[in-house]
């Protein structure tokens, strides 16, 4: 008995004939619902055509494009920072930085307690240290500070609650959030 | 959805990821809907060759100002705009100064065909002051036509900046003390360019 199911085990496998109880069972065991890990893991090993349609193809080109763009734009500034004092080292006259310049800023304000300078050269920020102005007598205030060379917009705050447009400079009516700012333009001094 | 476009989506949704703009400023003082809506428009800007500074300062000025985030998102949306109208009348070898110049000119009235005729007087000239100038004059209720032809008038002229701001802060100075904005812009303007040097001092 023991030699008959030795011998049976070691007999070669057959494939059941179709029509079979054996292919009958097995035909049986595929249509049951698999596990969902299996289904995964089937879905990325089993070949299988993929098909795309023109549709597809263009959106799949346009993001690649808008990728590739986008992350050239930002190696680039990357690559500019990053070069930046090797170039400054080879090329000093035409890579060194221009220094801000220092522009005094007045405002005649005779009740005010605090007075500040916001602009795009502080990043408009009410607190900046540098740019805190103080009272020099008669309601005077003023703070000289550095600004970059280009065209700036700023203006003053007064008691860190009412914003004045410098009466001294050009005036821009912003419209978008309806208050006035002053400009300066900063140019190199010759 | 096809494989295709899930690819497509994935993608995008990775470059948002992975280029976000990281402004330290902007994600300190931005709620989180207004910071993703400004740093988009940004991006788009960069994607433009526009100048992306000012768009992060009106950004940083709406939130010190304490403008709400939809109003925020708007300004840096209508900027955008008008720096990319700037831009193409000004050629675009314009310099960000210019732009950002030009699109305060273009956000009181001044218009397109002004700003590129103002470019072909210049030539190679920085037009920054005269554009700040001329966006002052306009704020001081000075008509649009006119200050537009003073300031092609000291282009063409060769006048100089320094000239052109002592120019503005007389003309406010007229005008704080009551003089027609018109006839202080044009009397000024007619010193300037006649005697071909700056005008003399509001004290004088």
């Amino acid at each position: 008995m023991m030699k008959e199911i030795a011998r049976q085990l070691r007999a070669p496998l057959t494939p059941p004939v179709s029509g079979s109880f054996d292919a009958r069972v097995m035909s049986a065991v595929r249509r049951l619902p698999r596990h969902s890990r299996f289904k995964l893991w089937s879905r990325l090993t089993t070949p299988r055509t993929v098909t795309f349609t023109p549709l597809s193809w263009g959106l799949l080109a346009a993001s690649v494009a808008l990728f590739a763009v986008i992350g050239a734009a930002r190696a680039f500034d990357d690559i500019q920072v990053a070069t930046k004092p090797m170039v400054t080292a080879l090329f000093p006259k035409t890579a060194a930085p221009k220094p801000p310049q220092r522009v005094q800023f007045v405002l005649v304000a005779p009740d005010a307690k605090k007075v500040a300078v916001v602009g795009d050269f502080n990043g408009w920020d009410v607190d900046h240290a540098g740019y805190q102005a103080k009272h020099r007598g008669g309601g005077v205030w003023s703070v000289t500070a550095p600004v970059p060379l280009g065209h700036h917009r700023y203006s003053f705050v007064v008691d860190d609650s009412v914003w004045v447009a410098d009466p001294t400079a050009p005036r821009v009516v912003d419209n978008d959030f309806g208050v006035a700012n002053s400009t300066i333009v900063v140019q190199e001094q010759k | 959805m096809t494989l295709g476009v899930r690819v497509a989506v994935g993608l995008v949704c990775l470059a948002r990821a992975v280029f976000a703009q990281g402004d330290s400023r902007l994600s300190a003082r931005l709620d989180k809907p207004t910071l993703d809506a400004v740093t988009a428009i940004v991006d788009s800007a960069r994607i433009s060759k526009l100048p992306t500074a000012p768009l992060i300062d009106k950004a940083l000025e709406g939130a010190a100002r304490g403008v709400d985030g939809q109003n925020i998102v708007m300004a840096v949306h209508q900027l955008s705009i008008r720096m990319g109208s700037a831009k193409r009348a000004l050629a675009s070898n314009a310099t960000p100064d210019e732009i950002k110049a030009a699109a305060s000119a273009l956000d009181v009235g001044v218009s397109v065909r002004d700003l590129a005729r103002l470019r072909a007087v210049a030539g190679k000239q920085p037009v920054t002051v005269p554009l700040a100038v001329l966006t002052d004059l306009v704020g001081q209720k000075v008509p649009i036509p006119t200050a537009t032809d003073l300031v092609l008038q000291f282009a063409r002229s060769g006048v100089k900046d320094s000239d052109l701001a002592l120019f503005q802060r007389n003309v406010r100075s007229d005008v704080d003390q009551g003089a027609d904005p018109t006839v202080a812009a044009t009397t000024r303007a007619r010193g300037l360019v006649a005697r071909g040097g700056p005008p003399p001092k509001p004290s004088e």
